[in-house]
């Protein structure tokens, strides 16, 4: 199968009919159903809850954060969240956030596969990219793991993201590497059966397998992509150095968005984290680290809300934007799941209970403001993504039910 | 049902099953570990239940309880003990011999967790292996995703492989091996020299001025605080690779101190006062009153531009007057090949004849305008005198065309008129306004005319406005590429202060996409043999397993090169091809490979660890032939820590167990410290490395650590720390007078930004850092549900209060009491590390901040750093380390347990910790900082032998 180009892969058949339906998304006339897409965005640091939840229930206008969000209609704030298994001090909820997986600062700690990457094995399917995962700096890991539960480094280089989504590669050098990689995985697996035999350490051949089997499912993903262009987009990225924090959150969302709307991909996950240092936002300058350890006291928060009011400037924009954007018979936005919220709901005591908590699009019908009853584990928010997705894999992380909280 | 009631009825049952039954189904071990354990109770029970039980639960602690919890393993009674931490001072104490049964019965019963029995390599050691490996200096460290996870050491076990690393690590052997072994030949060597600056915010332009045959720089710090800095024109580095810098420059000023010059890289984006993308590539001092040549070498790529910073203390904004830099020239040479043929030639393919044509530098000192490359010209509608065409076309934008505006002012229109007599294509012009001036004249939109014979022009191709504000080259480019004889440029408006239409260009060119072809150096090999290329790869993968390998071992490798060489018939292809195989390959990546002999995996285990990459030829020889014995050991360690290799061992040890990786994080505020610069934080890492590596190579003891009467700085530290007469930028040792509060770890510059977050400091941030550290303390973490007390020097006054609240709440006190006093006697050290006896309290500033040298703050409350560490009082940093020298042992343990996580990716279980503490000399002068590197290294190469 190694030599079959992507217009023969057609031929044979062994392409799946999603994917016939999204290759040929622009040719006009015919009535083709909108891809579905899902984004999740953490919020790593939390949000200063009395500024985040409406003080009316279920009217958004009276959220500090939110009153002036431009997609009201499409969106809901859910209340009354929590993740169960977090007992410690939290540093590390960050990594359970997708997961769902219980006491992440145990040292026996072993993550679990996070919901995007669940939702990417079908939804990643037909694009050139299965998924995307974005974090503000160098760090190698966010809200992504994988089936060993290992973390997937997200990537944080806006020029990169946009090279790799959207600029052209030179095709013979790049069918040339591809081949030159298979011969290599090839050998790989040669030596790695040649050492089974001579007794090595079993466990280290079967990571590395396992490893080189998802590499070569990624080569051939690769290949059946590779005489289809990339899409042609005008660079819309901002370099403003002064807001460094401010510009990567704007450029990273708009990247998003870039991919969706050229269906480059169906599924993103976006860590947003700072820990260390000051950043400067419009309007105030600080360790938003030490700030979100506010303690109650006033200026600090004030602070801290500046930082928290340009990320969900951001975000609103981002919804405004996708909201913009006309596809079939509604807009980017009633195409897109986009789930945002944080691990922590009160990071100045690092609590994860009533965690802030905002589905927005994906066609569902809005309420703008849910408050749950009792708390309630995140996971049956995410059991029911998983079934809206037509996914079905029993429970998910500590969920009890699918409590269908989103109305088609 | 608590442990003490759990554990006594089981040792009263095996008292009775032993003495009532056959005691024959209890063999000898078991039997021990009973006899062990009921020891163990009984003396719990004699110096700890006191405090310690269900029901008193000091400090928040009920051994009871937490021994009967299943997957307890016991190591904070552990470390408490072996530190003697506990029982506390004041309470009856063990002999060591009761404490030893204690600690080996909590060994015994811990659970031996399930570690994996390997490891991948890090990010750092895969680039530091496969430079080593072809011979180059390519640092791509950063296209690769940072691999740590949340652990403190990059060799941390339970971090896996994953398809995105080795997908990462396929690009960067991609991009190593084409460094390496370019596929279309070595880029031929040139020189550039340029005394043009391009240009730069209008206001800045005060700072640097024309002088002599260069340009006379002084210190910039912009309004913004921004370090600002001048790029250099006309030298754009064609190719990634090592560049040669040259600064003809001397120091102007009547003052003792040297000038430095910081030397970046990067991007000219802004030309306003914003920081600029770019990094610091090294600092030349001076110090010379005449001209002289300052060299750097500096790793650039296309793209990058170079620029430079001044800074002195004496120059800052210095607008008149002779003082400050003044740089004759840049010479810029490169990119370098070491030797010629490369060293990866004669590395990767000995014994193999090279074919190669020779190689010279290229001079390209004359600037050229790509107009003048393709044989054109321009003309001008008119111009003032002094300020002609040419001006547009020297590379400057501080020198210009100008309209003629006397004696009489010419009439519009005014335009320039570009002549392409070669009909070469042009996709349009390159547009720079002159930078200086109050504005007038400056050109705000255009019209674009084509034409054959410069008579019929037609209708505009385009018309367009250009940015006044910026000064960078703005790039016009026409509705579609052209081959016309002549171009006009149009000014249709420009700007008019006073009411005369005059026009004003700094620089003007053309763009072309004529195929810029970098001359290269040819080289190559002469052999087609297959024979050879099975012994290119040979070598390279038995370097690169650090093992002999067999044919068959060797068969799936060579495969790789054989087919790609029958594809093509390439020999150097072909061997990059299977180089690649081998270094992306689990033998490779995973640690530890596979190796013909236990030695070769001792030689590959010390080279990662001492060197961060593959092991050279002498410890492949030993491997060879020898088993390695302690001797042989301990004298490779020797040699292979002289060797300046070790240095990166010394840099990544330093960013994991002290945690400098996040120093950069880290932004002092500039309203607090406003002398805070780049300069500084370039050297504040450097002391402390520079440091630990001086303490290592002359095996000083471990006391160092935390404290001595000498450090590393230069002159930039040293008025940081105020000591005077330190003058020039070479770091050299220095001395501390005994009144000094400096000197070891913690009083270093580095340790106390990074422990800040670069406003307030937290003595509970630095606390901690120093307890987890330094100090040893194993302490459980913060429970839930408690209120964070963070600091705050606004209200000084309640800063400690504030932290004392810690006393009040008995769950808090029991870790914070070995957390908080730390960080409270280094509160004499500021966010900066700068001294202190008074704080700062930042005053409030509202609008748009302006940088100013005096900062914006002013003094607060006294500056109380005592505290008391279990019953030691103490005044401040002297005491603290006076405390901590006290039990050398426990700062000893504390190092050995950090350099044993760092060298095998895990924290030493209690077995190993009982032997790591075991290695820890009585005699706190005997114990030396690199005997307990190499006995770590012993004991953890060594492990698994009898």
């Amino acid at each position: 199968m190694r030599n079959i180009s992507r217009k023969e892969f057609l031929k044979v058949g062994a392409a799946l009919p999603l994917a016939m339906n999204s290759l040929s998304l622009s040719a006009k006339g015919k009535e083709k159903p909108s891809p579905r897409r899902i984004i999740f965005i953490n919020n790593s640091l939390g949000f200063y809850e009395p500024y985040f939840f409406p003080k009316k229930r279920g009217n958004l206008s009276t959220s500090d954060y939110l009153k002036d969000m431009k997609a009201k209609e499409k969106m809901t704030v859910f209340q009354n969240f929590f993740h169960p298994g977090m007992e410690t001090s939290n540093h590390d909820s960050e990594k359970s956030f997708l997961t769902g997986t219980p006491n992440p600062e145990s040292s026996n700690f072993v993550n679990g596969t996070s919901l995007d990457q669940l939702l990417a094995k079908e939804m990643g399917k037909d694009t050139r990219f299965p998924f995307l995962n974005f974090s503000i700096y160098d760090r190698g890991w966010g809200c992504s793991w994988n089936d060993r539960g290992s973390a997937i480094p997200p990537m944080h280089d806006e020029e990169k993201i946009f090279e790799m989504l959207f600029e052209e590669e030179d095709l013979r050098s790049k069918q040339q590497q591809l081949e030159n990689d298979q011969n290599i995985l090839d050998c790989l697996r040669r030596d790695l059966k040649q050492l089974r035999g001579q007794g090595s350490d079993p466990g280290k051949l079967n990571n590395y397998k396992a490893v080189i089997g998802e590499l070569e499912t990624r080569l051939r993903h690769e290949k059946f992509w590779l005489e289809t262009k990339k899409p042609k987009v005008e660079k819309s990225l901002s370099e403003d150095k002064q807001f460094e924090f401010s510009t990567k959150v704007k450029n990273l969302f708009e990247l998003a968005k870039l991919a969706f709307q050229t269906d480059s991909t169906r599924v993103i996950t976006f860590s947003m984290d700072w820990i260390y240092g000051a950043i400067k936002v419009p309007g105030a300058t600080g360790g938003w680290h030490t700030l979100s350890h506010h303690g109650g006291r006033k200026d600090v928060i004030t602070k801290l809300s500046q930082i928290e009011i340009d990320v969900l400037k951001h975000f609103n924009n981002f919804l405004f934007e996708l909201d913009q954007i006309k596809e079939g018979n509604g807009t980017l936005l009633d195409h897109t799941t986009v789930v945002m919220g944080s691990n922590f709901g009160d990071s100045s005591n690092h609590t994860c209970n009533n965690l802030p908590m905002i589905v927005a699009g994906g066609g569902y019908q809005h309420e703008s403001h849910t408050v749950l009853e009792k708390p309630t584990p995140l996971c049956n928010l995410y059991l029911e993504l998983l079934h809206k997705h037509n996914m079905d894999f029993g429970n998910f992380g500590s969920s009890k039910k699918d409590m269908n909280l989103l109305k088609s | 049902m608590n442990l003490f009631l759990t554990l006594r009825s089981r040792v009263i049952l095996y008292l009775i099953t032993i003495s009532g039954l056959s005691v024959s189904f209890l063999s000898d071990s078991q039997s021990k570990v009973t006899l062990l354990e009921q020891e163990s109770i009984e003396l719990l029970e004699q110096y700890c239940f006191d405090c310690h039980d269900e029901e008193t639960k000091k400090g928040n602690f009920d051994l009871s309880n937490l021994l009967d919890e299943e997957d307890h393993d016991g190591s904070l009674i552990f470390e408490n003990l072996i530190t003697s931490r506990m029982p506390p001072a004041d309470k009856k104490q063990p002999s060591s011999t009761q404490r030893k049964t204690l600690l080996d019965w909590l060994s015994k019963r811990q659970n031996s967790k399930t570690i994996n029995s390997y490891r991948r390599i890090s990010r750092h050691e895969f680039v530091h292996s496969v430079n080593d490996l072809l011979g180059v200096k390519l640092d791509l460290t950063r296209n690769i995703p940072e691999d740590r996870g949340t652990h403190d050491f990059d060799s941390d076990r339970k971090i896996l492989l994953t398809k995105e690393m080795l997908s990462s690590y396929f690009s960067a052997a991609d991009e190593m091996l084409e460094f390496a072994l370019p596929e279309k030949g070595f880029p031929q060597e040139r020189i550039w020299i340029t005394n043009k600056i391009k240009d730069s915010h209008d206001t800045y332009n005060i700072y640097t001025r024309n002088y002599q045959e260069g340009i006379l720089f002084s210190w910039t710090r912009a309004n913004n605080g921004n370090n600002y800095s001048f790029f250099y024109d006309n030298f754009d580095p064609p190719v990634k690779g090592w560049y040669e810098l040259t600064f003809d420059a001397k120091k102007l000023g009547d003052f003792e101190e040297d000038i430095s010059v910081l030397v970046f890289s990067g991007k000219y984006y802004f030309a306003d006062d914003r920081p600029q993308p770019q990094r610091l590539l090294d600092v030349i001092s001076l110090s010379n009153r005449e001209v002289k040549s300052h060299t750097i070498r500096a790793f650039l790529h296309p793209g990058e531009n170079v620029s430079v910073h001044c800074y002195s203390k004496h120059t800052f904004r210095k607008k008149k007057g002779d003082q400050g830099a003044y740089i004759k020239q840049l010479k810029a040479k490169g990119p370098l090949v070491d030797n010629w043929p490369p060293k990866t030639y004669q590395k990767l393919f000995k014994g193999l004849d090279i074919d190669f044509t020779s190689r010279k530098p290229i001079e390209t000192s004359t600037f050229q305008t790509k107009l003048k490359a393709i044989g054109g010209s321009l003309s001008v509608s008119s111009y003032q005198v002094g300020m002609e065409k040419e001006k547009m076309q020297d590379g400057s934008n501080r020198t210009f065309w100008h309209s003629q505006f006397s004696p009489t002012v010419a009439k519009p229109p005014h335009f320039v008129v570009l002549k392409n007599p070669a009909k070469k294509e042009i996709n349009g012009l390159s547009y720079t306004k002159w930078s200086g001036g109050n504005g007038n004249g400056r050109v705000k939109s255009y019209s674009i005319y084509l034409s054959d014979d410069a008579q019929s022009w037609g209708n505009p191709v385009l018309e367009g406005k250009v940015d006044i504000t910026r000064s960078y080259e703005q790039p016009i480019l026409f509705p579609k590429k052209t081959k016309k004889k002549y171009i006009k440029f149009l000014v249709t408006d420009a700007v008019s202060l006073d009411g005369k239409s005059i026009a004003s260009i700094g620089k003007l060119d053309v763009i072309t996409s004529l195929p810029q072809t970098i001359p290269t150096s040819e080289i190559s090999l002469l052999s087609r043999s297959k024979k050879d290329l099975k012994k290119v790869i040979w070598q390279f993968a038995e370097k690169a397993f650090s093992s002999n390998i067999t044919e068959d071992e060797l068969a799936p490798y060579y495969e790789v090169s054989l087919n790609s060489f029958e594809g093509h018939g390439d020999f150097v292809m072909a061997a990059k091809a299977g180089f690649k195989a081998v270094i992306c390959s689990h033998r490779f990546l995973l640690a530890p490979g596979e190796h013909s002999n236990k030695s070769y995996k001792i030689a590959s285990d010390l080279s990662r660890v001492l060197w961060l990459s593959v092991p050279d030829q002498e410890l492949l020889n030993l491997s060879k032939t020898e088993k390695f014995t302690t001797q042989t050991l301990t004298e490779q360690i020797n040699r292979m820590l002289k060797d300046e290799k070790s240095l990166r061992m010394i840099n990544s040890f330093c960013s994991q167990w002290l945690n400098l990786r996040s120093f950069n994080k880290v932004n002092p505020s500039l309203k607090l410290y406003p002398n805070y610069n780049d300069l500084l934080n370039h050297y504040l890492p450097i002391e402390t490395e520079k440091y630990l590596n001086h303490l290592i190579q002359e095996n000083l003891p471990i006391s160092y650590l935390i404290d001595s009467d000498f450090s590393f700085l230069n002159q930039r530290l040293a008025q940081h720390y105020g000591i005077d007469g330190i003058i020039g930028q070479k770091i050299r040792k220095v001395s501390f007078s005994p009144e000094s509060p400096r000197g070891g770890l913690l009083t270093m510059g580095s340790v106390l930004k990074v422990t800040a977050d670069g406003f307030d400091t937290s003595p509970i941030l630095r606390g901690a850092w120093v307890s987890k550290n330094i100090a040893g303390n194993t302490l459980s973490p913060p429970p839930e549900n408690v209120k964070a007390i963070e600091p705050e020097h606004g209200k000084a006054t309640t800063l400690r209060e504030q932290i004392e609240q810690h006393k009040e709440n008995k769950t808090c006190y029991a870790c914070h009491k070995s957390i908080d006093p730390y960080g409270f006697a280094l509160e004499n050290f500021d966010a900066t590390g700068q001294w202190r006896t008074k704080y700062r309290i930042k005053k409030p500033h509202n609008g748009t901040f302006q940088f100013r040298l005096e900062g914006y703050y002013h003094l607060g409350g006294e500056v109380d750093a005592s505290g008391e560490i279990a019953t030691h009082k103490f005044d401040g940093v002297f005491g603290l380390k006076k405390i901590l020298l006290s039990d050398h042992r426990k700062v000893a343990y504390n190092f050995t347990k950090k350099f044993f996580e760092y060298t095998n990716g895990y924290k030493p279980n209690l077995k190993e910790r009982l032997h790591l503490f075991k290695l820890i000399p009585e005699n706190a002068k005997e114990c030396r900082i690199k005997d307990l590197i190499t006995k770590v290294l012993l004991y953890s190469l060594r492990e698994g032998e009898e």
